[in-house]
């Protein structure tokens, strides 16, 4: 199957359901298949980075470690494929008729691994002393109180109304893991020696972390679901270089890998063998895109005519093709069209058209002088591989209307340093990644509050807009979903119109798996998910 | 000689302090801090937390203290705390020392034994068939990047053949005992070893073939062998101890680069060696693990230099006398 068939086979899927298959070789996911679970086995996994700094990062820690720890620490609640919330250590989440508090009521029973049980005085340390001070201090900005009623019932307070899906993204997000009061009430949560040996409610147990090569996972024989985990042992393994991991996968020392394990060319190669299944699924909820940023700071780049121009002379699908390997789509708006809640695809869009980016330039009053029209300094952040090439393409197609370019593709703590604190650019090219929910993360890269010095994946472009802060005050407390989704669409509607920022293309994660591992990619963030359901049929 | 000995190691300190201080000046002009790297990993977008974090980690004071109080630190042999690991500075890096240094005493022995026996044999059968090839081979591993013969290596005697694996230092949930892990070890050794190795075989050949060709020419030989000494005992009693002094001074080289050269080689092997965490630890700007690992590599490259000159003297007994 080409890359091009397959293009129009994930436009034939519209509506966010993404492509199930990867070189023509249809998936068979877990249970769905008819078969029955088998215990016991070896599962070893890796994902397309490096080791984490710690099995446990308290403020998140980005992929890797959110990759380990959440085989360990649970959630109150899970995400699934649907968008459909499921319960994991909390039974139900329910809101009061104002929306200004919410009974949360715990999963009795409950275990830590060492053997302490979990109750409602667990959450309410989490609330208060780790998720509002540490990993979601943004998000939960209204929450003022948290108590246990009895000892699985716990009641969250907060000064302003909360949205339903908003509050349970949050418990089902990256930042709503749940840690043990008892190791760490009284000691910094932040350098507790507990991180690199995690204890937690999961279906998996740490064993050994051998730093620099991987980490050992066991059987929680206490779980609450007496029936997981499937797997025996889960291991977690480390290769510096994504070519090894293309080997290990072929030499079968490598069961899965999550999030681009390999290069892309690998991907499709690996998948021709018919020994491993590709797919796209389990990333709805933290989706990935490429962005162009304009600094508003900066005299031609903050008007708005000018943003649009510079819009329609780059080539999305070119992006998406050739320097994604097919991996990626063309973005049509700020917010990836995997968001099956949220996304609008009614807003203004910028076809590739190089002589009408050239016609609005010169209606903008910036002709052609000297063969230019005007300098501008790109910075491409150097993260990633393809933003290198990104930032090479960007630089060409500008030059293509008449812009002069200069180019930066600085390594990733000076990309961050000159986009983030020094603002130090014309268009910046970088990355977004975000949950289905689109307050905080998305939002703060345009309101005036997300403007902040020295934060990185903020609003570092400096835009500012009356209407935009109003729209999104609204959406973070509108309790009713309908009128929620409107202001979300009204809010694209008007990025996509000034495009302070916009997505290039939408980045598609990819898992690879040997076709013999089973339960997988059920999840919206499969990643971060326990894995107590995932096993091996062999 | 000790003499010479206690002078070589009365100058490490002075080197020491060079070292701490130049190489945090270094960090402190490079853009980019630790603090920004993490918040951005971590994807920190709250004011309060990063002000936070910037408290912790002592980023709030100015950069002079920054260094006073690491001088302090390291008197104290207290290497600092790396935020990246989670652990203290010198547990980190004596976690990952040992692989590097198996890695490359397996290699450097690797590159030694093949080098300068081949260097040997092409000087000796000067000008022939083995002569060529073994040139040629010189050449050929000396100009293949390691990484790629790393590669090629592992798709065929690891995917391939399924000999050996494709990386790591020990097999997960390996044999126990003593004998048992050697050889897991061992095996997983192979591999990144011997594409280390070659790369320095190829160097040590063809410097041993050139040494060996000018001794050949001195008079010393001639004298030998027209005492009617056999031609195996001239080449290894006389030739081979005058030729090995340029081999040895380049193995006191790269002694030094135990923490840079293998940098790639780990990477391709996933071995948990020095090489990545330095990498890592640059590429973060995790400063404390930075220096930590210059303070302790400048203290290997010094006592390896020292190691060096003794060797020298053991060669050629007239260096002392100079």
């Amino acid at each position: 199957m080409s890359s091009l068939s397959r293009r129009n086979l994930l436009a034939g899927t519209a509506g966010g359901v993404l492509a199930s298959v990867i070189g023509g070789h249809s998936l068979a996911f877990g249970q769905g298949a008819g078969a029955t679970p088998k215990r016991g086995g070896t599962l070893t996994a890796t994902w397309g980075g490096f080791e984490p700094q710690s099995l446990f990062v308290p403020p998140g820690g980005g992929s890797s470690p959110y990759f380990t720890s959440t085989k360990v620490h649970e959630r109150l609640l899970r995400l699934n494929n649907d968008l459909g919330f499921e319960p994991v250590l909390a039974l139900e989440v329910t809101a009061a008729e104002d929306f200004m508090s919410y009974i949360i009521k715990l999963r009795p029973n409950v275990t830590w691994h060492d053997g302490k049980p979990f109750t409602a005085d667990d959450v309410v340390f989490n609330a208060l002393n780790y998720w509002k001070t540490i990993s979601a201090g943004v998000a939960l900005k209204a929450l003022v109180g948290a108590e246990a009623v009895d000892a699985t019932t716990v009641r969250l307070a907060f000064d302003a109304a909360v949205p339903d899906f908003f509050l349970k993204s949050i418990l089902a997000g990256k930042s709503g893991l749940v840690i043990p009061r008892h190791l760490y009430d009284g000691r910094d949560i932040l350098t507790n020696p507990v991180n690199n040996a995690p204890v937690g409610t999961g279906p998996f147990k740490v064993k050994e972390w051998v730093r620099g090569s991987h980490v050992e996972f066991s059987r929680n024989e206490r779980y609450w679901d007496p029936q997981l985990p499937y797997l025996d042992r889960l291991v977690i393994r480390w290769w510096r270089d994504p070519a090894s991991r293309s080997a290990a996968f072929e030499a079968g020392q490598l069961d899965i890998g999550v999030f681009n394990p390999t290069p892309a060319p690998d991907i499709k190669r690996l998948d021709a063998t018919g020994r491993f299944d590709s797919t796209t699924k389990g990333y709805d909820n933290s989706a990935w895109v490429s962005t162009i940023e304009f600094n508003s700071r900066r005299d031609i780049v903050k008007r708005a005519e000018v943003r649009r121009a510079i819009n329609h002379a780059i080539d999305r699908s070119f992006i998406a093709e050739t320097i994604f390997f097919g991996l990626a789509k063309p973005a049509a708006g700020p917010i990836p069209s995997s968001n099956k809640l949220f996304f609008n695809k009614d807003v203004p869009v910028y076809p590739f058209d190089v002589r009408k980016a050239g016609q609005l330039l010169d209606a903008a009053g910036f002709p052609v002088r000297n063969g230019s029209r005007f300098k501008l300094n790109v910075v491409a952040a150097g993260w990633f591989e393809e933003n290198v090439k990104l930032g090479q393409y960007v630089k060409q197609a500008l030059e293509d209307i008449d812009i002069t370019v200069d180019l930066a593709i600085p390594d990733r703590a000076t990309s961050l340093k000159r986009i983030y604190t020094d603002y130090d650019y014309d268009i910046a090219l970088s990355n977004n990644s975000g949950a289905v929910e689109l307050v905080p993360q998305w939002t703060q890269f345009t309101t005036s509050d997300g403007i902040l010095k020295g934060a990185a994946f903020r609003n570092a472009n400096g835009y500012s807009n009356p209407k935009v802060d109003d729209i999104v005050a609204r959406l973070s407390v509108e309790i009713d979903p309908k009128k929620r989704v409107a202001l979300a669409h009204e809010l694209q509607v008007v990025i996509a119109t000034d495009v302070p920022w916009t997505s290039l293309v939408e980045i598609e994660s990819v898992t690879v798996a040997s076709a013999d591992v089973r339960g997988h990619s059920q999840f919206a963030d499969f990643m971060g998910e326990s894995w107590g359901n995932v096993w091996l049929d062999r | 000689m000790q003499r010479i000995l206690l002078r070589r190691l009365a100058q490490i300190v002075p080197l020491l302090l060079g070292v701490i201080v130049l190489n945090f000046a270094l960090i402190q002009l490079a853009p980019g801090s630790f603090l920004d790297v993490m918040t951005a990993e971590q994807q920190v977008s709250d004011p309060v937390l990063i002000e936070r974090l910037r408290v912790l980690y002592g980023m709030d004071q100015p950069a002079i203290v920054q260094l006073g109080k690491y001088i302090w630190s390291v008197l104290t042999l207290d290497f600092g705390f790396s935020y990246r690991q989670n652990a203290p500075v010198l547990d980190v890096i004596l976690h990952h020392l040992p692989a590097t240094v198996i890695l490359m005493l397996a290699s450097i022995a690797i590159a030694l034994i093949v080098g300068v026996t081949a260097g040997v044999i092409a000087a000796v059968k000067v000008n022939t068939v083995w002569d060529n090839l073994i040139s040629l081979g010189a050449v050929f591993f000396f100009a293949a990047p390691t990484f790629w013969l790393g590669i090629m290596m592992t798709v065929l005697f690891a995917v391939k053949l399924g000999w050996l694996p494709v990386g790591g230092m020990r097999t997960i949930g390996g044999p126990g005992g003593v004998m048992a892990d050697t050889l897991d070890v061992g095996r997983h050794l192979l591999l990144p070893a011997v594409s280390l190795g070659l790369f320095y075989a190829a160097m040590y050949a063809r410097v041993m073939r050139a040494a060996m060709l000018e001794v050949f020419r001195l008079e010393f030989v001639r004298t030998a062998r027209a005492k009617g000494l056999s031609s195996a005992g001239v080449v290894i009693k006389h030739v081979l101890r005058n030729a090995l002094l340029p081999v040895v001074t380049l193995l006191g080289l790269q002694l030094g680069t135990v923490v840079g050269g293998s940098v790639v080689i780990e990477a391709v092997f996933s071995w948990p060696g020095i090489g990545s965490l330095m990498l890592d630890s640059v590429m973060s700007r995790n400063y404390p693990v930075v220096l930590g690992v210059m303070v302790l590599s400048s203290l290997i490259v010094a006592l390896a230099n020292a190691a060096v000159d003794l060797a020298y003297f053991k060669l050629d007994p007239r260096i002392r006398a100079r």
